[in-house]
């Protein structure tokens, strides 16, 4: 008893102190969250020191994870009262009302005119702009002696650099870059009318030029920011596009790991356009509980103030929107200079819905898989679906007529078997147990059954947070017919669920193919060193699911992968040069990573479930066919496996329920690369709610879906199970 | 058989298992070295050994400290309470209210038992994201929104179900002679429960406990979208930072995902055995 | 140490009647057994007594107490089951003592009992084993300690032998029978076997589908079985039926053949069909014999010898002192010393 004791004295004072303390000093304090690392979040702590106000009370979010967290905390009066972001994400805020006028915390006159804009909505102003991001050309001083003035220019120099030498590095296959050449070409991602601007004549020009300096090999293929980072500091590429981060990136204690500097992007010969970068202006943004208090004003504008700009300029090069600020550093001013040459990104709400399509059809595109108009007009009517009006209010009245009824029926039959003399009887006899049950009722109604009720009640309702109505069965009738397109369209329910089914088939098959095979050596009568074995081959079990997930993705990363590096080797023992392979740029290979990922993961449940099975087939049964002369093989094949098959089935069951809702793993690993083929209905249930404009009907109706489909595959296992049993008996 | 094929036989049965101990090992090791390298500009590597060792990432993420009004705090050691916690406190919640349940499920025959059943299965086959929303509204309406109370309950909302599966199977695996024979030795239905059940159960009630401890102490969505507070953070949360999109820092991702790891591995392999045997009473037939 | 009485005892599980109007008292001191075949209600009627199952109707008394609606734990009751529930968490030594800890017995007269029970039953070596660790005999052993150890009113045993080895349970059986008289309790006993039926009660309860058929003094059940469910039961090997009619003194079997109705044998009205019983025991090899017996197998025994054959169409079995028996193939001539007849409708033996 004594541990026990102690166990409860340790969570009840580790309870008490926090929120005792908690109580008593967050009053008064200013929340701040941020998405700043490195050197800007080193900036912010030195500015911290000579604020002279309330103390701030500050938290670093992941930038992907900052969006959902304030949509979640604000309107229920959590979260900050004062965050950075990207100023594109305004207009969403704004709809959401995550927002308010900044009020006196803006300085009018004091910016430059595209930062005013970015955070202008309806003529209020909704941010203080800090910084300005866009990007810029980083040119290497060793390798390039005069800059070419057009992006041709910079091509015709390929030919004269040394071997291994790429002109340009930059990220060709990300719709942020590309937007630089789009807009050379006249184009822009999102039109002004909020229709979806990466199609047409322009969209297709700027792929020709992109398509034209891949084939060339003036471009490198499929890199991300890590390749261009490299490429760029190990004097592998003569320019870079690339943003503030990779002057950072290049700093090192001893001084720049290359000679260079950065100048604004050049022109496009071809149609006499400017490259133009998209600008996003990092701002301080207020809550509306935030904005209403004037020491969170003064704040946002101390964060804002011309020696906040001076100080992260110095430690952080951050770009000052300020006009009032000039910074001494270069490199500081070639990105000034290139911010008011950029476009500022829209913050429409509908500029989020067009990342996804844009960027899965260039990277179509730029991999050959699809032509150019092809995949363009498949992305307009992607987005098209994420945009398209919700469906139209409808008028509960069946529904309720339905359910009333439903109640009504319940009622009357409950009342006359209540009348019956056998169900009191019943009644009273079940009044003891339902004591012992009582408290369990409650909590997992509350904590299980009523989210579940209120979220199957919301795959009836559609429409954008704020504005929800109910709206039947639209919600199901679209996801079913795959919004009127092609049903096995990528993306479509139909599509996805042929994936989920393979992918859990595979798995599967692989845990039970690999459980059963090491399971079986393990449960060997003689075998030295068992213990050590199965300490060892248990190990995947113990690991965490997303440490698991991430660490394999680092395994399959193309630049430092364990993965990469083998076939590298081999690559080096053979004698030729293996490119590595993009592992989540095709299906198959992504698919491939996924399901290595999970069949590591998983694997050991099937085994201990296979060693528990096999020690309890009873001896002498083996020994019985044996004396029949079985072999070693028949004896497995007509002995053992139909003994530990029932005990197997519901291991089954459970790991295919399991991998059928593997959200983890493949969230993580593949993250629905390439283009989303490879997710399954949970991950994209979950794209639904959290980030395709928050469509959480939508995603609770493919939660009802994948519900459905689960009961009745398990039903149909439980069947399966219930026969092999008989046949085996008990 | 003779020598040679025994021989044979035992070296084709060692060979197949070390095949399987690297598959099994290999990750764990290269996110190990990776913790222990101290080049910036990762390189490939195939051999799970560290270049130019260090323990620089460790003792970062395992020194982390933050400023709290002034005070300085060591910060990873609050977040590791907090794990720790918030695990703990998620199995005893947990298994204390699967217990009578699994029990009385097990045990007596009761109106309703079957469509309580029904529907405790049902509920498992929901994919969480659905739920997720109107959970998030009934803590807020508690108050209960960035504290640990809230996760542990979220948790609960997972753990109870199991377990009442666990421990159901494993009570039922229990004769009831026991039982009787307690009753008759001059114990109440309580007692017999208290005195005998629960002591011969332990094992099953150890695997389950150590099973919704270790779901709560490695879950991360829910935690990184409940939590807002870095004093308040589990481990998976702090880990988060380190492999965002847009700047991933894998050394420290796997220093840090050795530190959080190795506690559940450290427990896991304790129970191991346990596990087999929970497992062996029908433990799955969830 | 009291007397039990059942007063129409009825069991239901839904709607399966498993025990059906039970009337019955066992006087003190007496050593009950309950007999029946398997499936038959025995235990069932066993846990009503002990309390581990509530009965639909009637009542249940000791020594005057109603205690239909009492726990177990208040009736003074103590069980030995049949897979000895042994509590394999704790040792022998705490098995024995946890019901006077329950009943909040002194410590030290806790250890005391339990020292002088180990050493009736001979355990002492395995106080501080757990049973995990013991054979079947040293459990069976150690199940009756802890019945004992309590001293209760009544003890109850549900087929305590079937999972011990046929030598074992013989001495066992004994100690069981020396251990009722020396503590003098009152012992009920369940079993399917009739030979450790037969050799222990005082009081024999013979049950079929919930119903008692019959009770009373071994010998008695014996001697006047109630109806043919009992005379086939009682007695080893099991009774012979024929069926048959009733001609004069005689009665006529199947075939033509006559055999006399011994002295003793109730009347029966002349005319009326009958199922005769005979058992081995009671047939003779005489050369007078009426009855024609065809050998078909012999098994010697030592003391005895069984005969399995034919007499007419209908299976025989005699059974013969000494150890030489006819041979197969060879027909006997015998004469039937005690037959009972039985109603062929009701089954009831005419009297
Ligand atoms: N808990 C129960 N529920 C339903 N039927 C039962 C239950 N316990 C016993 N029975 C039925 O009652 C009958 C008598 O059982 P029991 O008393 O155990 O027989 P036995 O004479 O072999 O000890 C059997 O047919 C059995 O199937
Ligand atoms: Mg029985």
């Amino acid at each position: 008893m004594r541990p026990w004791r102690w166990l409860v004295a340790v969570l009840v004072a580790t309870w008490l102190l926090p929120a005792a303390a908690r109580a008593t000093d967050r009053d008064g304090r200013i929340r701040l969250w941020h998405a700043w690392r490195g050197e800007e979040e080193a900036a912010l702590a030195e500015l911290l020191e000579s604020w002279d106000g309330p103390t701030v009370e500050v938290l670093a979010v992941p930038y992907d994870a900052l969006s959902s967290k304030l949509g979640s905390a604000i309107p229920f009066g959590e979260g900050p009262d004062i965050f950075v972001d990207s100023h594109e994400r305004l207009g969403e805020y704004h709809r959401r009302e995550l927002v308010a006028d900044v009020g006196d915390a803006f300085e009018d006159g004091a910016y430059v005119g595209e930062a005013v804009d970015a955070v202008t909505i309806d003529g209020a102003r909704f941010g203080v702009p800090l910084s300005m991001k866009s990007l810029a050309l980083y040119v290497n001083d060793d390798l390039v002696a005069v800059v070419p003035g057009d992006l041709e220019g910079i091509a015709a120099l390929a030919e004269t650099l040394p071997e291994g030498v790429v002109a340009l590095a930059y990220e060709a296959n990300n719709a942020y870059a590309h937007a630089a050449i789009l807009h050379a070409c006249g184009g822009r991602l999102l039109n002004d009318d909020d229709s979806f601007g990466f199609v047409g004549p322009a969209a297709e020009t700027s792929i020709d030029v992109v398509l034209d300096l891949l084939d060339a090999g003036v471009v490198p293929r499929e890199a991300d920011g890590a390749l261009v980072t490299n490429l760029f500091r190990s004097g592998k590429a003569a320019f870079a596009m690339s943003g503030p981060w990779l002057a950072a990136d290049l700093a090192t204690p001893e001084g720049d790991a290359v000679r260079y500097h950065v100048e604004p992007l050049p022109l496009l010969a071809r149609t006499r356009g400017r490259l133009q970068p998209l600008l996003t202006v990092e701002s301080a943004m207020l809550s509306p509980s935030g904005a209403a208090r004037p020491e969170v004003r003064r704040f946002a504008a101390f964060l804002a103030s011309s020696a906040a700009a001076a100080r992260r300029a110095e430690r952080a090069r951050a770009v000052t929107a300020r006009t009032d600020t000039p910074s001494a550093d270069p490199i500081v001013r070639a990105f000034a200079a290139q911010g008011r040459a950029a476009v500022p990104m829209s913050t429409r709400p509908a500029m989020r819905a067009a990342w996804e399509p844009a960027n899965k059809a260039l990277r179509k595109i730029l991999r050959g898989d699809a032509p150019v108009t092809e995949a363009l007009v498949e992305a307009e009517h992607r987005f098209a679906m994420v945009m398209r009006p919700p469906p139209p209010a409808r008028s509960p009245t069946i529904l309720l007529v339905v359910i009333g009824g439903a109640l009504m029926f319940g009622a009357v039959v409950l009342v006359q078997r209540a009348r019956t003399r056998a169900f009191r009887e019943q009644v009273r006899r079940s009044i003891p147990a339902w004591l012992w049950v009582a408290h369990a009722v409650f909590v997992v109604g509350v904590l299980v059954v009523l989210p579940l009720l209120v979220g199957t009640a919301t795959s009836l309702f559609g429409g954008p947070p704020g504005d929800v109505h109910y709206v039947g069965a639209a919600n199901f009738v679209d996801i079913l017919t795959a919004r009127g397109g092609p049903l096995l369209a990528s993306g479509s329910f139909w599509l996805t669920l042929l994936v989920t089914v393979l992918w859990t088939v595979v798995n599967v098959a692989l845990h039970v193919g690999l459980g059963l095979a090491f399971g079986i050596l393990l449960a060997r009568p003689v075998l030295r060193m068992r213990a050590m074995y199965r300490v060892l081959l248990i190990i995947p079990w113990a690991v965490p699911n997303y440490v698991t997930a991430l660490a394999w993705k680092g395994m399959f990363h193309r630049q430092f992968g364990a993965v990469t590096g083998a076939t590298m080797a081999l690559g080096d023992w053979l004698g030729v040069t293996i490119e590595p392979i993009a592992w989540f740029s095709r299906f198959s290979t992504a698919f491939t990573a996924n399901v290595a990922t999970n069949a590591w993961l998983g694997f050991p449940f099937m085994m201990v479930v296979t060693v528990a099975a096999l020690g309890s087939v009873p001896k002498d049964v083996l020994e019985a066919a044996e004396v029949d002369g079985a072999s070693r093989w028949q004896r497995f094949r007509h002995v053992t496996l139909p003994m530990i098959g029932p005990s197997l089935v519901p291991a089954v069951m459970l790991g295919a329920i399991w991998t059928f809702n593997m959200f983890n793993v493949v969230f993580l690993v593949s993250g629905g690369d390439p283009d989303g083929t490879t997710d399954i209905l949970v991950s994209e249930a979950y794209r639904w709610a959290f980030t395709r404009d928050a469509q959480y009907g939508y995603a609770a109706a493919y939660a009802v879906l994948i519900f459905v489909l689960l009961s009745g595959i398990t039903r149909g296992l439980d069947r399966i199970g219930a026969a092999a049993k008989a046949k085996v008996g008990p | 058989m003779t020598p040679l094929r025994r021989w044979l036989q035992a070296f084709a049965v060692h060979g197949v298992l070390l095949v399987g101990v690297a598959f099994a090992l290999y990750p764990v090791l290269w996110v190990a070295a990776l913790a222990f390298s101290g080049s910036n500009a990762p390189e490939p590597r195939v051999l799970p050994w560290p270049s130019e060792p260090t323990l620089a990432h460790l003792t970062e993420v395992v020194g982390a400290t933050a400023d709290d009004g002034g005070e300085t705090i060591w910060i990873f050691g609050r977040q590791l309470l907090n794990s720790l916690v918030v695990g703990a406190a998620t199995a005893l919640v947990g298994v204390l209210i699967a217990i009578p349940t699994a029990y009385a499920l097990a045990r007596f025959e009761f109106l309703g038992k079957r469509r309580g059943m029904g529907v405790l299965l049902a509920t498992q086959m929901f994919p969480a994201v659905a739920s997720a929303i109107p959970l998030y509204l009934i803590l807020e309406s508690a108050g209960l929104l960035n504290t640990r109370t809230g996760l542990v309950l979220c948790y609960a909302s997972t753990a109870v179900p199991f377990a009442i599966f666990q421990l159901r199977a494993a009570f039922e695996a229990i004769p009831v002679d026991l039982e009787e024979a307690a009753m008759v030795d001059g114990a109440t239905r309580l007692g017999a429960f208290v005195r005998v059940v629960l002591p011969v159960a332990r094992p099953a009630i150890a695997v389950t406990s150590l099973f919704a401890f270790m779901s709560a102490y490695n879950e991360f969505i829910l935690a990184a979208t409940l939590l807002d507070d870095s004093k308040m953070f589990t481990l998976p949360v702090m880990l988060q930072r380190f492999v965002g999109e847009y700047d991933a820092r894998w050394e420290a991702f796997a220093a840090g995902a050795l530190v959080v790891s190795l506690p559940v591995m450290g427990l896991f392999y304790v129970a191991q055995r346990h596990l087999v045997e929970g497992l062996a009473s029908g433990g799955v037939k969830g | 140490m009291v007397e039990i009485r059942l007063r129409a005892v009825s069991k239901r599980f839904g709607d399966t009647v498993v025990l059906d109007g039970i009337d019955a008292c066992f006087p003190d001191r007496s050593f009950v057994v309950l007999v029946g075949k398997s499936g038959c209600g025995k235990s069932t009627l066993l846990r009503c007594i002990a309390g581990l199952e509530e009965v639909t109707e009637g009542g249940i008394e000791f020594g005057g107490r109603d205690v239909t609606r009492l726990a177990p734990r208040d009736r003074d009751v103590a069980m030995v089951f049949q897979s000895y529930a042994l509590y394999p968490h704790m040792t022998v030594r705490r098995n024995l003592a946890f019901g006077l800890e329950l009943r909040k017995e002194k410590r030290a007269v806790i250890d005391a009992r339990v020292a002088e029970v180990a050493k009736l039953l001979e355990i002492e070596h395995l106080l501080d084993r757990h049973p995990r660790a013991l054979s079947g005999g040293q459990r069976q052993r150690v199940a009756m300690g802890r019945a004992i150890v309590r001293r209760p009113a009544v003890f109850m045993f549900d087929e305590p032998l079937s999972n011990l080895d046929p030598t074992l349970r013989n001495t066992v059986r004994v100690d069981i029978r020396r251990m009722h008289d020396d503590l003098g309790a009152t012992t009920i006993y369940v079993t399917h076997d009739q030979v450790e039926a037969m050799t222990l009660a005082d009081v024999l309860v013979v049950l079929d589908r919930g119903v008692v058929q019959q009770i009373g003094a071994p010998i008695d059940v014996y001697r006047n079985p109630a109806n043919r469910f009992v005379a086939g039961f009682v007695g080893s090997p099991a009774m012979n039926f024929l069926d048959g009619r009733v001609v004069d003194s005689t009665v006529e079997l199947a075939g033509g053949v006559r055999v006399p109705l011994p002295e003793g044998t109730p009347a029966v009205a002349a005319g009326k069909t009958v199922v005769v019983g005979i058992r081995p025991h009671d047939v003779r090899r005489d050369p007078d014999g009426t009855v024609a017996f065809v050998v078909e197998l012999v098994e010697t025994l030592g003391s005895h010898v069984h005969v399995h054959g034919r007499v007419g169409d209908a299976v025989f079995v005699a059974a013969f002192e000494g150890h030489t028996g006819p041979k197969r193939g060879e027909t006997l001539s015998l004469v039937v010393d005690r037959l009972h007849l039985f109603d062929p409708e009701t089954g009831v033996a005419l009297r």
